[in-house]
């Protein structure tokens, strides 16, 4: 199912922190808009003036330069007991694609987050399950499973985190995990892109956790530390678009996920961000 | 003239288990030092998910990738993927390894063997500085072409000092050699280098 990138919503603010009435500039897919708190809540705009669509979800405010569908549903958000945390916004000089790919990778937990998602010798990534969900056109990975010495802030030590991953929006991941308080729930941690232009982005991540020890605060520092250090691959790697021809990368067992995830890409015809002739 | 080895660096700043990122006429590399003292220069993309190298780590006599641990030996070929500890890595995993030389202080890469080693200069190892101006701004300035050491003088030095100029497009780096002197000559000759570069720059502004 192919679809005008103009037609999806994309994250653009924190719904509980708005800018103040005179707003914020801001870019979407290479347009300025602007955002800002309207009398009955945000509002959005371009630089002409015409007012977008906006609708509010998972604590922040979406717009769509074109014509909207259905935002894509995440139920665990409703589930009561789970903590929502917005953790804010990263501002990252390489791919949205980029972005959500790192997001979907397990075998660089020992190296870029060393000692909390990963360590060595504790390298293997096992064989799990990728598919591409026709009905609901989603990418999801499950079956993940890799060992953590300290997935969470709420965990005390080392456990086999078992991790699904699922695509459903070109620029927008949630991830689920083991809750290390509630060992049978999932965490969910959701990375919601906002494409400013192919080459740059802002990251919110969101984030519907089982933790009632840990402050907001705490939550919030552990999650930003782990997307800081994400921060500094994503700004080194070349190029910076993705690549979505085979043959420029070397993929292996362990890059299932993003191999999908890169084909439903190509099949959506989602290709602001990609690179699609080798350099 | 064919300049065929071009200076990256001089000798002490890449001490063993270190890796340097370069700007050659013909792409982004990566030189880099293992433990027991061999230079490589391969190119800075890690051919798994495009990584700079130079952001890696060198254990032993390989290079490893920040991102996912890949571990290249020195002549490129992949021998570790961490994420499948059993696999031994296909031989189709390996990255170019481009011809790598230490000659008179400085170390010089090239992209495909010269007949001829890089020269000496009978200098020692200043200092290198980057000039925020194109290689014709600072040959015009100082002398001396890209990729072939030689001698200037600078106002206020008893000495001139040689000067290895490497093209980097819209700046070019100099790799300043000087002939033994104590640390107070050292320190003025410093100052003289940052003295010139602000005057090419200077001039690039005026100009």
């Amino acid at each position: 199912m192919t679809r005008d990138k103009r037609d999806e919503w994309y994250p653009v603010a924190i719904a509980a922190m708005l800018p103040p009435a005179r707003g914020r500039d801001t870019l979407l897919l290479g347009e300025p808009i602007r955002v800002r708190a309207g009398d009955s809540g945000p509002q959005v705009e371009t630089a002409e003036g015409r007012a977008l669509p906006v609708t509010i979800a998972y604590g922040h405010v979406w717009t769509c330069l074109g014509t909207p569908g259905d935002l894509f549903p995440i139920p665990e958000a409703a589930q009561p007991g789970r903590r929502l945390v917005d953790v804010g916004m990263v501002r990252v000089k390489c791919s949205p694609l980029r972005a959500v790919e790192n997001f979907l990778d397990i075998a660089h937990f020992p190296f870029v987050h060393t000692d909390i998602l990963g360590s060595e010798p504790h390298t293997e990534v096992y064989r799990y399950d990728v598919r591409i969900r026709d009905e609901v056109d989603e990418v999801w990975a499950t079956k993940v499973r890799f060992y953590q010495p300290q997935a969470a802030k709420s965990a005390e030590g080392g456990i086999e985190t078992e991790y699904m991953y699922r695509v459903p929006h070109p620029t927008c991941s949630v991830l689920y995990k083991t809750s290390p308080p509630m060992p049978g729930e999932w965490d969910v941690i959701a990375l919601f892109v906002q494409p400013l232009t192919e080459e740059l982005c802002d990251v919110w991540p969101w984030m519907a956790l089982y933790d009632d020890a840990s402050s907001m605060a705490e939550m919030i520092q552990f999650q930003q530390m782990i997307f800081l250090q994400d921060r500094s691959i994503l700004e080194n790697q070349i190029p910076r678009r993705l690549p979505l021809d085979p043959g420029m990368e070397s993929p292996t067992r362990a890059d299932l996920t993003s191999i999908a995830y890169r084909r439903w890409l190509k099949r959506r015809g989602y290709t602001y961000g990609a690179q699609l002739v080798a350099a | 003239m064919s300049v065929s080895w071009t200076p990256v660096a001089l000798t002490p700043d890449l001490p063993p288990g270190g890796a340097v990122p370069v700007r050659a006429p013909w792409g982004e590399l990566v030189v880099w030092r293992s433990a027991t003292g061999r230079l490589s220069c391969f190119p800075e993309r890690c051919p798994h998910r495009g990584m700079r190298l130079s952001h890696g780590f060198v254990r032993g006599e390989m290079i490893s990738c920040i991102y996912h641990g890949w571990r290249y030996d020195t002549a490129g070929q992949c021998r570790k993927i961490p994420a499948h500890p059993d696999l031994e890595p296909p031989a189709a995993i390996r990255v170019h390894s481009y011809p790598v030389a230490e000659a008179g202080g400085l170390i010089w890469i090239a992209k495909t063997l010269p007949e001829s080693a890089p020269p000496e200069t009978g200098a020692e190892p200043l200092r290198s500085l980057v000039i925020a101006s194109p290689a014709s701004a600072v040959t015009e300035a100082a002398g001396v072409v890209p990729g072939v050491p030689g001698p200037v003088s600078l106002p206020d030095l008893a000495a001139p000092l040689i000067l290895a100029l490497q093209d980097m497009g819209e700046e070019t780096a100099v790799h300043a050699l000087i002939t033994p002197a104590d640390s107070a000559a050292r320190i003025a000759a410093s100052r003289a280098l940052e003295a010139f570069r602000r005057a090419v720059e200077a001039e690039e502004i005026a100009a």
